[in-house]
């Protein structure tokens, strides 16, 4: 192999560089909120040092003085001068100082504000959110999944009336922009089933399968060869036992990459959610939640630990499910 | 994934008899009915719904009022300044973003797919990450990334380098960078798509290149993206869809007043605002027909350049 380490770097500081925005957030998430006030503050998380005098608190700065830079707390700050505290001799007492104290860096120490997190739990309802969208989430993978397996399993196995008409109309299905079904059925779910303030608008068309799933699954079934069908048929398995028994452990990777990938529109799902739960407060799941918190408090670092919380347990799954998620999706042009 | 070596080339069991093909379409009627009943009821009574609202001028506020207007809606569509303005906006976007989604996504799947890459799965999972993210999420972070105080953009690149900073940052108007940057920084399932092609294709093909003394440029440029054109189309159907406001695979999902283009801003703006749903509607359909041109065109020229493996020609 050549060239091997040239290329892991270049594909390493990609990496680096793509994911950026994600390191801001981490460390945004984990810095005080008035370290995003001061310009001069230092990048990593870090706590302006301050200096107990005379029964009050007074920060620290770097001030050029006398041949050096010293670190004084300043107690009297005037536009033009200031008056500081060497921490290291409060008995010498005030010392006046000729300029702009705004311009001068202060003096910081690492510092990780776990509090970001506590205030969220406090100004949040985390629990309920979090049952909300796991229940949201994972009666709706259920749902998706059962419905879309077995009519991919359909589609690929058995001969059906028309031909591949049916299956040609599921393509076509896909590219039906929402908005000319979604007038009359957002009436039919709020003003005939009063479905308004529900789960039910959105967990319920997943009973009904995914086309794009079906689509996936179904390529992917008829690349199983047949003739492990044909085994277990003639050790008398009728259909739904080839699915569960033949069928899906070969088609392991699609269905868990199928899985996560429908695990995470559903977790961050929001349009709809917006659209018909917004109004009850006990269902709202976390992204909801979170984004209606993020825009009444735009304050980085709360909006940043915001974010973590909710991308804490898709992550985790990412990570774990990685290398069936990894595979990628298979899409050839075969049509066997 | 390796491709399944077929002997033969069935793929269903061979009926012996009338009985049995009967027997196998019930089943498979069955099996498929979920979304056969879906179909019907999710899908096309709401099309025919909101193609009858759409020749109505049924307004939210006064439901009694409710008349047929016929096509006056259609005319009034052709000459609202407003939709003409935003169906152009969205065609740029859609000109502009789409053939970007798919060259990054290409690029990074050969980058992913390479046999020297260690590591592979962290790596791609890494890569796949942004795309996890919810999409109000990604804005903010975005733009504090983005920040002239205490964005890394301004403080980490641009003042070392002693070039400007760039100025603070809102999501305004319908060309902001953030339109561009967000689908494809979130390219992750992109990026799967185009990753399981590239797996597809046997590394046979290659090493026989590779002894007629084909260099890595023409190997990629003259064999694996030609190989990958279903894909590629693929790609391009879900990418248009999503860009004129189909929620698929790609969609991560903004509030209902968030859209990825202006033109269902309007729209949203016309059902959710002023409440016109008879006007929204045709709006709607309109949009819908103009998607359905374009995808029909692209159908229609697909078999001069994607690969059917099957077709001999």
């Amino acid at each position: 192999m050549r060239r091997v380490l040239p290329f892991n770097l270049f594909v390493w500081i990609l990496l680096l560089l793509y994911l950026l925005p994600v390191c801001f957030m981490i460390v945004t998430a984990l810095k005080p909120t008035e370290q995003l006030m001061d310009r001069n503050a230092p990048l990593y998380p870090a706590m302006h040092v301050s200096f107990e005098y005379q029964g009050r608190d007074y920060r620290l700065y770097h001030v050029p003085a006398g041949g050096g830079v010293r670190k004084w707390a300043l107690i009297k700050p005037r536009p033009d001068t200031a008056e500081f505290i060497d921490p290291q001799h409060p008995e010498t007492g005030p010392i006046k100082w000729e300029g702009n104290w705004r311009s001068l860096k202060g003096v910081y120490k690492f510092h990780i504000e776990w509090e970001n997190f506590t205030k969220l739990f406090g100004s949040l309802l985390f629990p309920r959110m979090f049952l909300n969208t796991f229940l949201m989430t994972f009666i709706g993978e259920i749902a998706i999944l059962t419905s879309s397996i077995l009519v991919a399993y359909g589609f690929s196995r058995f001969s059906l009336p028309g031909g591949n008409l049916l299956f040609y109309i599921l393509i076509a299905t896909i590219l039906i922009p929402e908005k000319v079904t979604f007038i009359p059925t957002f009436f039919v779910y709020v003003n005939f089933l009063h479905w308004m303030g529900t789960f039910l608008p959105i967990l319920v068309p997943l009973f009904f399968g995914n086309a794009v799933y079906i689509f996936l699954l179904r390529q992917n079934f008829r690349s199983i060869p047949i003739e492990l069908e044909e085994a277990a048929m003639l050790d008398g398995a009728g259909p739904l036992q080839r699915l569960f028994y033949v069928i899906l452990p070969q088609s392991l990777p699609v269905v868990i990459t199928v899985s996560l990938l429908h695990f995470f529109y559903a977790w961050n799902e929001i349009r709809e959610v917006s659209l018909y739960i917004g109004s009850n407060m006990k269902l709202i799941p976390l992204s909801y939640g979170v984004q209606n918190y993020q825009s009444f408090t735009p304050i980085q670092n709360l909006v940043e630990a915001s974010t973590i919380v909710v991308l804490a347990f898709p992550v985790m799954l990412l990570f774990l499910f990685q290398r069936f998620f990894m595979q990628g999706l298979v899409i050839t042009g075969a049509e066997k | 994934m390796e491709s399944a070596t077929v002997i033969n080339n069935k793929t269903s069991v061979a009926p012996r008899s009338s009985f049995e093909t009967r027997y196998k379409r019930q089943i498979g009627l069955f099996l498929i009915s979920p979304w056969l009943v879906g179909l019907l009821i999710l899908k096309l009574v709401p099309i025919l719904a909101s193609l009858v609202i759409s020749f109505t001028d049924y307004q939210l506020l006064s439901p009694d009022k409710i008349r047929f207007i016929g096509v006056q809606n259609y005319l009034d569509v052709f000459k609202d300044n407003t939709a003409a303005f935003v169906l152009w906006q969205t065609i740029k976007l859609a000109l502009i973003i789409i053939p970007l989604q798919i060259t990054v996504s290409i690029g990074i799947a050969a980058m992913l797919n390479d046999r020297r890459l260690l590591m592979k799965d962290t790596i791609r999972t890494l890569f796949f990450l942004p795309s996890i993210i919810p999409a109000f999420a990604v804005i903010l972070m975005w733009q504090g990334f983005l920040d002239p105080g205490i964005g890394w953009l301004n403080r980490l690149f641009l003042q070392p380098l002693k070039l400007e900073n760039l100025p603070a940052f809102s999501p305004a108007g319908d060309m902001d960078p953030l339109l561009f940057l967000t689908p494809l920084w979130t390219i992750g399932p992109g990026i799967l798509i185009m990753m399981g092609a590239m797996q597809g294709i046997s590394s046979e093909i290659y090493e026989a290149a590779w002894l007629d003394g084909a260099g890595r440029l023409t190997r990629f440029f003259k064999m694996t993206i030609p190989l990958i054109t279903p894909a590629i189309f693929f790609s391009l159907i879900l990418n248009l869809t999503a860009v004129f406001g189909g929620a698929i695979l790609l969609d991560r999902g903004s509030t209902y007043r968030g859209e990825l283009s202006s033109y269902d801003g309007y729209v949203n703006y016309v059902l959710l605002d002023l409440f016109h749903v008879g006007y929204a509607s045709s709006l709607a359909w309109f949009f819908f027909v103009f998607v359905m041109i374009v995808i029909l065109i692209l159908f229609g020229t697909s078999w001069r350049w994607v690969y059917f493996p099957d077709r001999e020609r």
